[in-house]
C-alpha cells in the first residue's frame, strides 16, 4: 500500500534517568519522500527522537514503526538490518578523518558485507563502483582518495550524505546536520539533500535551530519543546507567536 | 538562591585548588629535606668522577685499536639485546591488546570488570620489572628468554593500561555513526574506533620497546644476557675503555630506535 505512512511514531515516552522525562508522548507520521524539519531548543528532545526513530535507543514507551516494521522492539542484530535503509547525518560529520573520503562512504555498505571481509577492508568492486558514484553525486568526484581530515566542513558533510546514499537510505535523519557550516555550504548542503528526496523519493527528517532555513527547505515544521510536539504543520502556519513559544 | 550556591561552589573550587598547590609544594620541600646533598666532598668526588669518564676514552693509536677489536666482539651481545627488548615487547603487546576491552570503561562488558581489570594491571605495574626477573629466572634459569619474559611482563602491564586510555579517549559520534548505519560491534571496532586509537597504540608500542631496550640492560644484573652483562662484567673489573664501548653502543642504539619510531608514527599519522 503506497499511502501507508514510512514511519509512524505513537505515544512515545522516553527518559534518561527515572523521573527526568525527555520525551513525553511523541505522536508523529512521515510519508514517503516528505521534507520535515524538527525545531526547538536544545534540550527539547530533537536528537533523542531521531535516535529513536533508527532504533539507537529504544524508548522507555510507545511504538516506533519504520516501514511497517515495530524497531523498538526487535533485537539489536535485526535492528541493525532495518538502519541500513535509515541514513544519519551528525552535526560533527561522524567521519573517521584518517580515512579517505571513499572509505568514508563504504562505511555505508558495512550492513550489506559479512564481517571477516569488512575487516580486512574488502569490499566488493560493485561498492567501490557505488561509493564513487555517490561521491560524484555530492559533488566530489576526484576527491575519493583525499583523507577526510584535508576536507572543509562543507566538503565533510557530503562525504557523510555520500555514505547515506551508499547505504541505500530511504529515510535520512539529520541531527543538526548544518549547525557547524557557514550560511553559503548550509545553502549548498541541505540543496543537495532536497534534490535526493526529490529524484530519489528518499524521506528527510532534519533537526534543525534556524527557522529561516527551515521554511526555505522544508515542506512541513514540527516544532518541539520539552518533549513535547508543540506545532506540526505547513511552514506558512507558523505563527510568530509560536515561534516565540518554541525558541525564547 | 542559585546565585549564592554557584558563588559558594566557586570559592569551594578555588580552595581546593591552593590545597592541591600547597600539597605538592609541600612534597617537593619534603622529599628534598630527606635527600640531603652533601657538597663538602664535592671535589673530592669530582677527581673520580673525571678518572671513570677519562678512562672510557681512548687515547693513543694502541687503545683505539683495542676499542675496535673489542667492538667487533659486542655483536652477539648487542642482537641478543635487540632481539630480547623485540621479543618482550612483542608478547606483552598480543597479550596487552585484547585485554585492554576489558580494561577500558568504555569497551568492558559491565564497570565492575574494567575496575577489576584495571585494580590488577595497576598491582602488576607497581611490581618492579626485577622482580619478575628474579622470579623467572628461579623458573627458568639464567637467560636471555628470561629476560625477554620479564620484559613481556612489564609491557603487558604497562601496554594494557595505556591502550586502555587510548580507548576510553575515542570520541563517540564516529561510533554511533557505524553503529547507525547497521555496523556489527566488530566493524564498529575496526571502522570507528581502530582508527582512533591505532596511532596511539603505535606509539605506546614504540615507547615500550624504547624503555625494554633500557630495562635489558639492567636486567643484565640478574643475568638475562646482552649487552647489558657485558657492561656490568666490565664495571666490575674496572676496565673502563670496554665501558666506553659499551655506553657508545648504547647511545648509538637508542637513538637510533628513537628515530626510527618517529619515522614509524609519522608514516602511520
Amino acid at each position: 500500500m503506497p499511502d501507508d505512512p514510512i514511519l509512524r511514531v505513537q505515544n512515545v515516552h522516553h527518559s534518561y534517568r527515572k523521573g527526568v522525562p525527555v520525551l513525553q508522548g511523541i505522536d508523529l507520521t512521515l510519508q514517503r519522500g516528505e521534507i520535515v524539519a524538527l525545531i526547538g531548543r536544545s534540550g527539547a528532545g530533537k536528537s533523542t527522537l531521531l535516535r529513536i526513530v533508527n532504533g539507537l535507543i529504544t524508548p522507555t514507551s510507545g511504538d516506533v514503526g519504520v516501514f511497517g516494521i515495530d524497531i523498538a522492539k526487535l533485537p539489536e542484530s535485526q535492528r541493525r538490518l532495518v538502519r541500513r535503509r535509515i541514513g544519519m547525518v551528525f552535526q560533527e560529520f561522524n567521519l573517521v578523518d584518517r580515512l579517505t573520503a571513499v572509505k568514508n562512504v563504504l562505511v555505508g555498505r558495512l550492513g550489506y558485507t559479512d564481517t571477516l571481509r569488512s575487516c580486512l577492508h574488502l569490499f566488493s568492486a560493485a561498492d567501490i563502483a557505488l561509493a564513487t558514484e555517490c561521491l560524484a553525486r555530492v559533488g566530489l568526484a576526484g576527491f575519493e582518495h583525499t583523507r577526510v581530515r584535508d576536507l572543509s566542513g562543507g566538503q565533510k558533510q557530503r562525504v557523510a550524505i555520500a555514505r547515506t546514499l551508499a547505504q541505500g537510505s530511504e529515510i535520512i535523519l539529520g541531527d543538526e546536520a548544518t549547525a557547524n557550516l557557514d550560511e553559503h555550504t548550509t545553502t549548498e548542503v541541505l540543496s543537495i539533500l532536497s534534490d535526493l528526496a526529490r529524484e530519489r523519493g528518499i524521506t528527510l527528517l532534519l533537526s534543525m535551530h534556524d527557522l529561516t532555513t527551515a521554511r526555505e527547505f522544508c515542506q512541513r515544521i514540527v516544532a518541539m519543546k520539552g518533549g513535547k510536539i508543540v506545532f506540526n504543520g505547513a511552514p506558512d502556519q507558523l505563527s510568530d507567536e509560536i515561534v516565540r513559544e518554541v525558541l525564547a | 538562591m542559585s546565585n549564592q550556591r554557584y558563588r559558594f561552589a566557586a570559592m569551594a573550587a578555588v580552595a581546593i585548588r591552593i590545597l592541591v598547590a600547597l600539597g605538592v609544594v609541600g612534597l617537593i620541600v619534603w622529599s628534598f629535606r630527606g635527600i640531603p646533598f652533601d657538597l663538602s666532598r664535592l671535589h673530592e668526588g669530582l677527581i673520580g668522577a673525571k678518572e671513570f669518564v677519562l678512562g672510557m676514552v681512548p687515547r693513543t693509536a694502541a687503545e683505539w685499536a683495542k676499542d675496535v677489536h673489542y667492538a667487533s666482539t659486542l655483536k652477539t651481545a648487542l642482537n641478543q639485546t635487540i632481539q630480547m627488548a623485540v621479543v618482550g615487547t612483542t608478547l606483552g603487546a598480543v597479550v596487552a591488546f585484547p585485554l585492554s576491552f576489558l580494561a577500558a570503561r568504555t569497551t568492558s562488558l559491565f564497570r565492575p570488570l574494567s575496575v577489576a581489570v584495571k585494580t590488577f594491571l595497576n598491582i602488576g605495574r607497581a611490581i618492579p620489572i626485577m622482580l619478575y626477573a628474579l622470579f623467572i629466572v628461579t623458573v627458568i634459569g639464567l637467560g636471555a628468554p628470561a629476560g625477554a619474559l620479564a620484559i613481556g611482563i612489564g609491557s603487558f602491564v604497562m601496554l594494557a593500561k595505556l591502550y586502555a586510555e587510548a580507548l576510553e579517549s575515542v570520541s563517540p559520534g564516529p561510533v554511533e555513526a557505524v553503529r547507525a548505519v547497521g555496523g556489527s560491534p566488530v566493524q564498529i571496532f575496526v571502522f570507528a574506533m581502530l582508527p582512533q586509537v591505532f596511532p596511539n597504540y603505535l606509539s605506546a608500542t614504540l615507547y615500550a620497546l624504547e624503555l625494554n631496550l633500557q630495562a635489558s640492560f639492567v636486567l643484565a644484573i640478574v643475568g638475562a644476557g646482552g649487552i647489558g652483562g657485558e657492561l656490568w662484567d666490565n664495571i666490575r673489573i674496572f676496565r673502563y675503555l670496554e665501558v666506553g664501548v659499551i655506553v657508545s653502543a648504547l647511545i648509538v642504539i637508542v637513538n637510533a630506535v628513537d628515530y626510527a619510531s618517529y619515522r614509524v608514527r609519522q608514516i602511520f599519522s
